[in-house]
């Protein structure tokens, strides 16, 4: 294991202005001694812009509208295309139904927070399981 | 209110329970309610002996209106059931309205989509993924017609639930469709949301324009609509305190939140040259009933108090009409799981009991499934029911205010008061509400009330069943609602049909007079009046906002 900080990006793609899930999540990040690169809205070329030139080990992305399918979709086509989608451990939390999430898994995301989840298994799910 | 003789034989008397008491033992948990006001084992007359009944509390629709706005209260009318309601398109939100209105519900509200908050068109592909999946969405002049189809605006009131920044263009949307409807707007009742702070610390702004001009938009609804009487029986603001007290704040805050933030708009528009009483009749209110059952009846109650001595004392109302405290209430969704969702009927349930039993004149109840999708036909009845259970079945409304004169209720609505004061006093230290947004203060608020919110539930401190006591698995409602995927395409065919029907030349020269209107400052409505009766859409006119005041990125604190 290398001594380099894990490092997180923590980004809200689209236009929905439901934060506050981002942001205790991203306190607990930097609690948890990670680098937090706060994105805030971002569309998708920014979330992949930021992820590579930040080089970062996790993309987590807030998404709160009921819309995950769509930008999830996008950003990880945009990942694979660009050739960089093993380089990132993609996390999502939000309002995400139970029933979704077999399907985001399948397709490339590491694991989804819905609601009532507690930051200290988010960030135990990072130390574990990050690509190094 | 009661005899020196008296009391001290009270004194007495609770001194010797107090030595029967010293000698049993307390459960290990902190006696303190949500907003930390720490609460004795017990109250008696000793706790409310100072207080004068006639001056402190008094009767219904009497000044300090402590029991209630309207003298008659509830045996004269109930209150509004108006459920919070939106989603794919106009037309399916237009029937979701028509099967709560068969079904009992006596007011409407627009939830609408995050582009029509932000005035965004949905050709905007960074937020086309968006349309219709939060609330209705509202882009044009036509969607107001499929919205309100057959639905009798003249009768029966509707709330528009957008902010400061979509306030001009979405209204007038609707007043224009109302007017060429044939109906009168200087008859027209409802409410507009209409709340700076609802969209910049509450929700967080995607591309609005900054503070001080949002703080200037908000202003000039109330003076187009009220003062200027273009819709004198309109609610032109509702000061949203539910909004940041689902980000985390407690029920002091929020008071302190929604006052402060009236007062600046009330020197607004004091100094445009009108007086309190010219507008501020209108102002109406939307607070949280969350879990602490008694604070928030203290709370409605302490608000009514407060809000009655500002208008007297700051502002030297006259009009006794112009002193009362209306507020609409809505429970609190944030004391909601996804986690055995059936549990939040019973948590609703008594947070509604908590907004009537503190006289509210308005009411929404959430769904069972709100902490996961926006509400199925079937979680949103069983919300309407439950209301209506209250309304015909209990007889909690036989008598108004039925708590008062509990030493409890009376010292706590007393311990709220004191406290908003101070908390009113803190923010006004940070300047008029813009300022207090801009320079970041208030987002350090929020960030504080949230982290301590958060490590109260990690910690056990708070509880939440199924989160951190008797957990369950996330497990959602067997039926999550999905919203219509094809609502994006239905909306830019809308956007697309008007666009062919309008006349651009004649649009382009009203939007120019909107440009100068901006750059002068100016009040907004009778140019936004033009525009979108012309057919321009929400971001149309957001985007020249942009053009001419730029936009903002609040100093969020992490």
């Amino acid at each position: 294991m290398s001594e380099k900080k894990i490092r997180v990006l923590m980004s809200k793609p689209g236009i929905d202005g439901h934060w506050r899930g981002g942001i205790v999540v991203s306190r607990a990040i930097r609690d948890a001694g990670m680098e937090l690169i706060f994105g805030g809205f971002q569309n998708v070329e920014q979330i992949v812009e930021s992820a590579i030139q930040e080089d970062v080990d996790v993309i987590g992305l807030s998404i709160h509208s009921g819309a995950h399918f769509a930008y999830t979709q996008q950003i990880i086509d945009l990942l694979k295309e660009r050739g960089v989608l093993d380089n990132f451990m993609i996390l999502l939390g939000g309002i995400v139904p139970a029933q979704d999430f077999s399907k985001l898994k399948e397709m490339g995301v590491a694991n989804i927070y819905g609601p009532g989840s507690m930051t200290r298994d988010i960030i135990e799910f990072i130390r574990e399981n990050v690509k190094r | 209110m009661f005899d020196k003789n008296y009391l001290e034989k009270v004194r007495e008397e609770k001194e010797k329970w107090e030595k029967l008491y010293e000698s049993l033992k307390e459960r290990d948990v902190k006696f303190v309610t949500d907003s930390e006001i720490p609460i004795k084992n017990l109250y008696t007359p000793l706790d409310i002996k100072d207080k004068d009944y006639v001056s402190d509390i008094s009767f219904p629709g009497v000044p300090p209106y402590t029991r209630g706005v309207y003298p008659s209260m509830y045996r004269g009318r109930l209150w509004t059931m108006r459920l919070f309601s939106g989603h794919g398109t106009p037309e399916e939100t237009n029937k979701r309205w028509k099967f709560l209105y068969e079904n009992g519900e006596t007011g409407f509200s627009a939830a609408v989509d995050a582009l029509t908050f932000n005035g965004i068109d949905p050709t905007n592909k960074d937020a086309a993924a968006e349309v219709g999946t939060s609330g209705v969405p509202l882009y044009c002049i036509d969607s107001l017609f499929a919205l309100t189809e057959d639905i009798p605006i003249d009768k029966i009131s509707v709330a528009l639930v957008v902010e400061p920044f979509t306030t001009a263009p979405v209204c007038s949307m609707y007043f224009n469709m109302a007017q060429m409807r044939g109906y009168d707007i200087k008859q027209l009742m409802g409410t507009t949301q209409n709340d700076i702070l609802t969209m910049t610390v509450g929700y967080i702004p995607y591309k609005n324009s900054p503070p001080n001009h949002i703080l200037r938009l908000a202003c000039d609804f109330i003076e187009w609509t009220v003062a200027q009487k273009n819709v004198p029986k309109w609610h032109p603001i509702n000061f949203t305190g539910y909004n940041y007290r689902e980000g985390g704040i407690d029920a002091v805050q929020e008071l302190g939140f929604v006052f402060a933030s009236a007062c600046s708009h009330i020197d607004n528009l004091i100094e445009r040259g009108w007086k309190a009483d010219d507008f501020v009749g209108r102002l109406a209110f939307h607070l949280s009933a969350h879990k602490d059952f008694f604070e928030e009846i203290a709370k409605f109650r302490a608000a009514r108090r407060i809000w009655y001595k500002l208008m007297k004392d700051k502002y030297e109302v006259k009009d006794p009409r112009n002193l009362g405290f209306r507020f609409h209430v809505q429970t609190a969704g944030s004391s909601l799981t996804a986690q055995s969702p059936k549990i939040n009927i019973v948590r609703t349930a008594i947070q509604a009991l908590e907004a009537n039993l503190g006289g509210c004149q308005s009411l929404h109840t959430n769904s069972y499934d709100e902490a996961i999708c926006l509400p199925s036909e079937e979680a949103v009845l069983v919300a309407l029911r439950t209301q209506q259970v209250i309304s015909d079945e209990t007889k909690i409304h036989n008598t108004i205010d039925p708590f008062a004169g509990s030493y409890f209720i009376e010292w706590l609505t007393d311990e709220v008061e004191d406290r908003v004061w101070k908390y009113i006093d803190k923010i006004q230290k940070a300047g008029t509400i813009d300022k207090a947004l801009s320079s970041g203060f208030l987002y350090k608020e929020m960030r504080d009330a949230f982290h301590k919110r958060r490590m109260r539930l990690e910690s056990g401190d708070e509880i939440m069943l199924g989160i951190n006591k008797y957990p369950v698995p996330y497990d959602t409602v067997t039926d999550v609602f999905r919203t219509n995927k094809e609502a994006i395409n239905i909306e830019v065919r809308r956007i697309e049909k008007l666009k062919a029907r309008r006349d651009n030349a004649k649009l382009e020269k009203i939007l120019d007079k909107l440009r100068n209107v901006c750059e002068k400052e100016e009040n907004v409505m009778p140019t936004v009046m033009e525009a979108t009766k012309e057919g321009a859409t929400v971001g149309e006119v957001c985007n020249i906002y942009r053009e001419i005041w730029g936009t903002w990125d609040p100093p969020l604190a992490i």
